[in-house]
């Protein structure tokens, strides 16, 4: 239950000024206070470890830098695991959402794709109180000019190792045992506009230093590629006419992401509509028109395919209408956001082309439209906990990894506050597997495969679909939370524990119920059951037809109700989904050994005195996979190859065992 | 249900997973629960091959082929018929060996039949034919063999390259097949499924949010129906399917001008290599069936290796580059006269060249080189460069001949011989009805995977689509993997997919 407030400090006491606060030691130092790094502090703390925050304004920790709203397929996957691992994500959603509905309700309860509108007040209001307010953080407001540097610890992999860093502006250095650098797109970021370029990584935010990025790529000798995103512009609400475009309403009931929540902060009623609209071929001819003074579009850095400008949707399917979704920024802001039309022309072009489109006629830009280029260091580098192979005890999340979106970044500062705060504490790292979790095949991707383009979150990209449901995130990683990472509190596991006692003691009592199909026919009514079944079929065997309901059981079935009607949905997910989870098992304990076997960080691919063929060797030599699971999923990667290294690993055994982390 | 616990006994699971894993690693490839089957004797001029079944199945097989069940480890002699068909067989020897108490640890069992062709096909086709019975991965039953503790760590050792070799022969085996018209069947078959899975995920995942037409589902449904259909009709037709080349595939490559048609000439005049049968000539690659010293053998000559702007030659190079990364042994002919003058040279020389001519994918072991007209040279310059090439790691065996005089012929042959012995006691070299046998099984499962589509298509679309990605993995392990990235390579290709 929603049942708090917000808990601002009368005084910012925990926010300090550089001058207190550089002679102190932290564990972790996380840079940056967007979504991965606001995560990172928060997770970080709840491991235990002692964490500053370092950003730009204090101000904008939390802000929504683009689209106002959260969740969605695969990335609401994303944002229920961040919750089972008691991160800060979904609360916030549920504090400041305005506008909740459960997307893909017709296909499948596996890819159910919670979502919401956010109020951005609100949602930045919340991450900010819950930051402040957190034990164990302190807030500095400052920038960063430089890492700060020493020899490595031989008996860990890594050529250096991070001590802190050194603030701009003789700010001084703060030491710590991890640092997670969490810098968006402000890394070299350049902001464009029609055919204007400056540098910066949000508009009305100052450039970051140019220090860390010459220190990343320099220094520690990281491989460095550069990608490009964008925003729509801000339009005024009431310039718009509504009447031209068509309503959409969210769920009367609204579903919070977060286990720990029955309720959302914003009641039934309260919630704000969203409004579709279409592009029309005026706004294809505005785009030819400015092409010649968009600068950005004429970059080949690389954009994501899958949110595209509205210039590259134009130029790459040419006379096909887009759809335009108007989304509320807030309760009671007077913008919307145009989602789908992402625009970097000139900002008298920009007015040009939202007249082309119904509703939009007489509308009026507050903040126009604008694109981003920054860097961001090649994911390959990093270990599974997210940590830079060469450098000990620096860790990367976000944008920096080549991801987009919210809830990717977020997931990912999760995953390098708890390694960066368990690293601090002298605790082995852990890893997620990917076949257990969205975080992990987000991971697993960014680590074993690079990135081209931004890399965002699809339920196409899991191959265990069917098992890392919204509905049993909590089953998935609240317990191991607890258990093996150190990152949720007890509160939480023992809701967890709860949960899956009472699913297990629900599905049992549904399993000793058998019956004929006749005689289910006769209890149940109208289902249609296959005359020819003659075989005796238990509850759960019946909740796989699509017409029953667990209620309908309940209702029949007078041991089944009262006790477990609060998990009706979740007992339909696992009647349908169980088989197939049952066929995919031993894949699942393949990868899971495959993975579990680590392969040495010194290994020289080159000279390996095993029988590998040379394009064998560079592939692994250039990606450096942490296990055997990770080798075995790179493209040209042999079945012999594998057993050789196998072979290699199993060998020098005894050797290893010293470096190797206990991870599942 | 146990999916549920299952994740509370993570940890628990996790430990024993570790001490498992060495096994698991090795033993899940394919599924534990599937009985497999293979033919385990090598081909050849043989009067006897083996055909070997591991698994829990493998009592069901021997109940379903033959009648009165033998006794255990005692060769007992017995009828074989087809399970459906009721047609007789063959009449072999059939042996029981119940687990634990044999070479995989499992239930299995050991038909012994006649050598033919035709035999050992209808027998694997029949075993095929049985549910939960499939053919055996490269490698698998030594892995099994491992799995129960038959095997130790260092037998295993050898296992890394028994998988590489086997796995190795399958893809050029494979790759004869898909040159064809087969080749561009599964190949069409594989566009279309993936297309099919592409446009679903697409609804899955962008519908909510993107212009993606409502009636895209039904197409979905129209193809995969139709795709049904054509393998179904493909996998009824297939006794009259393509003409399979047997035997093992040695080709003669080299540059222009090194000698290698003298060298074809030679082999086929010798009484050693009996010209069987002339076999047409593919404008480019001539081909003749040979049998030397007992062992079938595909020759085939290769047009010269060279750069060239002529269109037609262009086209024999290409050819012959393709028949080269089909072969399971190379002759590469190399002209003496052009070798470097320097003897210290040669190993590099020779290597640099060996990588042009073979593709980089193609192993030493496959290969012989033979140094031609070694006539033109003098024996005290032949004897350093063979010195040389002793203490080189980096060149294959290589022999000296001289088309012109025949000396260093009964070597060369020696070598080859040598090398057919090793490469037809391997079961799955130059025997195409396995590869066929293969593809059919994948075939037929990515059929039955296509069936749970429409099974579940009004159910939960997440599971149909399980079906597609099913389906689409045994087509794919004939075809290539297709892997996430290339699902949604398609759909942003074809869908404007941008919120």
């Amino acid at each position: 239950m929603l049942v708090r407030r917000l808990r601002f400090p009368k005084r910012l006491s925990t926010c300090s000024t550089a001058s207190d606060i550089h002679t102190q030691h932290y564990d972790v130092i996380v840079v940056g206070g967007g979504h991965a790094g606001t995560e990172a502090v928060a997770a970080a703390s709840r491991v235990g470890a002692k964490t500053l925050l370092i950003t730009q304004k204090i101000q904008t920790i939390g802000a929504l830098s683009c689209n106002p709203s959260l969740g969605g397929v695969g990335k609401g996957h994303l944002v229920k695991e961040i919750d089972a691992l008691d991160g800060v994500m979904g609360q916030a959603g549920d504090w400041a959402g305005i506008h909740f509905s459960i997307l893909n309700r017709s296909k499948g309860p596996a890819v159910w794709g919670p979502r919401t509108q956010l109020d951005r007040q609100r949602y930045k209001d919340f991450i900010q109180s819950e930051l402040l307010s957190t034990h164990n953080v302190t807030i500095l407001e400052g920038s960063v000019q430089d890492l700060l540097m020493t020899t490595a610890d031989p008996e860990k992999p890594g050529r250096h190792k991070v001590y802190g860093i050194r603030l701009a502006h003789g700010g001084g250095e703060i030491h710590s045992r991890s640092v997670v650098l969490t810098t968006g797109t402000f890394l070299s970021g350049t902001l464009f506009i029609g055919q204007n370029t400056s540098p910066g990584g949000r508009m009305a935010d100052p450039p970051s230093c140019a220090g860390l990025s010459h220190t990343l790529k320099e220094v520690l000798g990281l491989k460095v590629g550069r990608l490009r995103t964008g925003t729509p512009p801000r339009i005024i609400k009431d310039t718009i006419d509504f009447s031209l475009t068509r309503i959409h309403l969210p769920d009367p009931s609204p579903t919070p992401f977060s286990f720990m929540n029955t309720h959302t902060h914003c009641k039934p009623e309260e919630q704000l509509p969203c409004y579709l609209t279409y592009t029309t071929p005026g706004v294809e001819r505005v785009v030819k028109e400015s092409n010649q003074h968009n600068s950005h579009i004429q970059q080949d850095t690389k954009g994501p395919r899958y949110c595209p400008s509205i210039e590259s949707k134009v130029l790459r399917f040419p006379g096909r209408q887009h759809q335009v979704w108007l989304e509320p920024e807030g309760l009671t802001s007077d913008l919307m956001y145009p989602q789908g039309l992402s625009m970097t022309m000139p900002p008298e072009k920009q007015i040009c082309l939202i007249k082309e489109i119904p509703g939009l006629q007489r509308a009026k830009i507050s903040t126009p439209g604008y694109g981003v280029q920054y860097d961001f260091v090649c994911p390959t580098q990093l270990f599974p906990w997210l940590q830079v192979k060469s450098t000990q005890g620096l860790f990367l999340a976000g944008q920096i990894n080549g991801t987009t979106g919210y809830e990717e970044a977020a997931a990912q500062g999760l995953w390098a506050g708890v390694n960066a705060g368990r690293t601090s504490l002298s605790k082995p790292p852990v890893s997620l597997s990917r076949t257990q979790s969205y975080i992990g095949v987000l991971i697993d991707d960014l680590i074993g495969r690079g990135v081209t383009e931004p890399y965002r979150m699809f339920t196409s990209r899991a191959e265990f679909r069917t098992a890392l449901r919204p509905d049993n995130a909590d089953l998935r990683l609240t317990l191991r939370g607890f258990e093996e990472f150190g990152c949720v509190s007890e509160q939480r596991y023992n809701e967890a524990l709860r949960v899956q006692v009472s699913l297990n003691d629900a599905l049992s009592a549904l399993k000793s119920i058998h019956l004929s199909a006749s005689r289910w026919k006769y209890k149940l009514g109208d289902v249609n059951i296959s005359e020819t079944k003659s075989s005796i079929l238990n509850g759960v065997d019946m909740l796989q037809y699509k017409e029953v309901s667990f209620q309908m059981l309940a209702s029949a079935f007078p041991e089944l109700s009262g006790l477990y009607l609060e998990f009706s949905e979740r007992l339909k997910a696992e009647a349908i989904y169980s088989p197939h989870c049952e066929k995919q098992r031993k894949e699942i304990e393949r990868i899971q050994a495959e993975e579990s076997l680590y392969l040495p960080e010194d290994i020289d691919y080159l000279t390996l005195p095993v029988s590998l063929s040379q394009e064998v060797r560079e592939i692994l030599d250039s990606i450096r996979p942490s296990t055997l699971g990770a080798a075995a999923r790179l493209s040209g990667i042999t079945p012999a190859a594998i057993v050789h290294l196998f072979n290699y690993v199993h060998r020098n055994k005894h050797r290893n065992r010293s470096k190797t982390v206990g991870v599942s | 249900m146990h999916f549920i616990s299952g994740w509370r006994r993570s940890a628990a699971v996790i430990t024993a997973i570790r001490s498992l894993s060495v096994k698991r690693l090795l033993c899940s490839v394919g599924s534990e629960d599937d009985t497999i089957f293979a033919l385990s004797s090598g081909q050849g001029r043989c009067g006897v091959a083996v055909v070997r079944v591991s698994g829990p199945a493998s009592a069901h097989a021997v109940r379903s082929l033959t009648r009165g069940f033998p006794a255990a480890r005692v060769a007992s002699l017995r009828s074989i018929t087809h399970p459906q068909t009721r047609e007789l067989l063959d009449r072999g020897l059939v042996l029981w060996f119940p687990g634990p108490g044999s070479f995989t640890g499992e239930d299995s069992a050991e038909f012994h039949i006649h050598g033919g062709p035709a035999v050992i096909s209808g027998v694997l086709q029949a075993l095929g034919s049985l549910p939960g019975l499939r053919p055996a991965e490269a490698g698998e039953f030594t892995r099994r063999a491992f799995c129960a503790g038959k095997l130790d760590l260092t037998e295993v050792e050898g296992l890394g390259d028994l998988i590489h070799a086997e796995t190795e022969a399958q893809r050029r085996q494979a790759l004869r097949q898909m040159a064809g018209d087969l080749g561009r069947i599964y190949q069409d078959w594989r566009v279309r499924l993936k297309r099919c899975l592409a446009h679903v995920e697409a609804f899955i995942d962008f519908s909510e949010d993107e212009l993606i037409e409502d009636g895209i589902l039904n197409d979905v449904d129209t193809a995969v129906r139709q795709l049904q259909t054509d393998m179904e009709n493909h996998l009824s037709d297939q006794r009259r399917g393509e003409r399979l080349r047997s035997g093992v595939q040695v080709v003669i490559a080299g540059s222009t001008n090194a000698g290698k048609s003298s060298l074809l000439n030679m082999l086929t005049q010798r009484p050693a290599a009996i010209v069987s049968a002339t076999a047409g000539t593919t404008r480019d690659v001539v081909e003749v069936p040979l049998d030397i010293g007992g062992y079938p053998v595909l020759l085939s000559d290769t047009a010269g290796l060279r750069d060239t702007t002529d269109s037609v030659e262009q086209e024999g190079v290409r050819r012959a580059r393709q028949r080269v990364e089909q072969a399971d042994l190379s002759l590469v002919v190399v002209d003496l006269t052009q070798l470097p003058s320097e003897p210290q040279l040669v190993p590099v020389f020779l290597s640099e060249h060996l990588k042009n001519i073979l593709e980089p994918s193609s192993h030493r072991q496959q290969c012989i080189l033979i140094l031609n007209k070694s006539d033109l040279s003098s024996a005290e310059h032949n004897r350093s460069i063979q010195a040389s090439l002793a203490c080189s790691a980096d060149v294959p065996d290589a022999c000296f001949l001289s088309c012109h005089t025949r000396d260093g012929l009964e070597d060369l042959l020696t070598l080859v011989q040598n090398r057919l012995k090793t490469l037809c006691g391997d079961p799955l070299i130059g025997s195409p009805t396995l590869t066929q046998n293969r593809h059919r099984t994948l075939l037929q499962k990515s059929v039955e995977a296509l069936h749970q589509y429409h099974q579940y298509r009004d159910v939960d679309l997440v599971l149909a689509a399980e079906g597609l990605r099913l389906g689409l993995s045994s087509l794919g392990r004939i075809t290539g993997r297709v892997g996430p990235e290339e699902i949604l390579d398609t759909i942003f290709k074809e869908f404007c997919i941008g919120k």
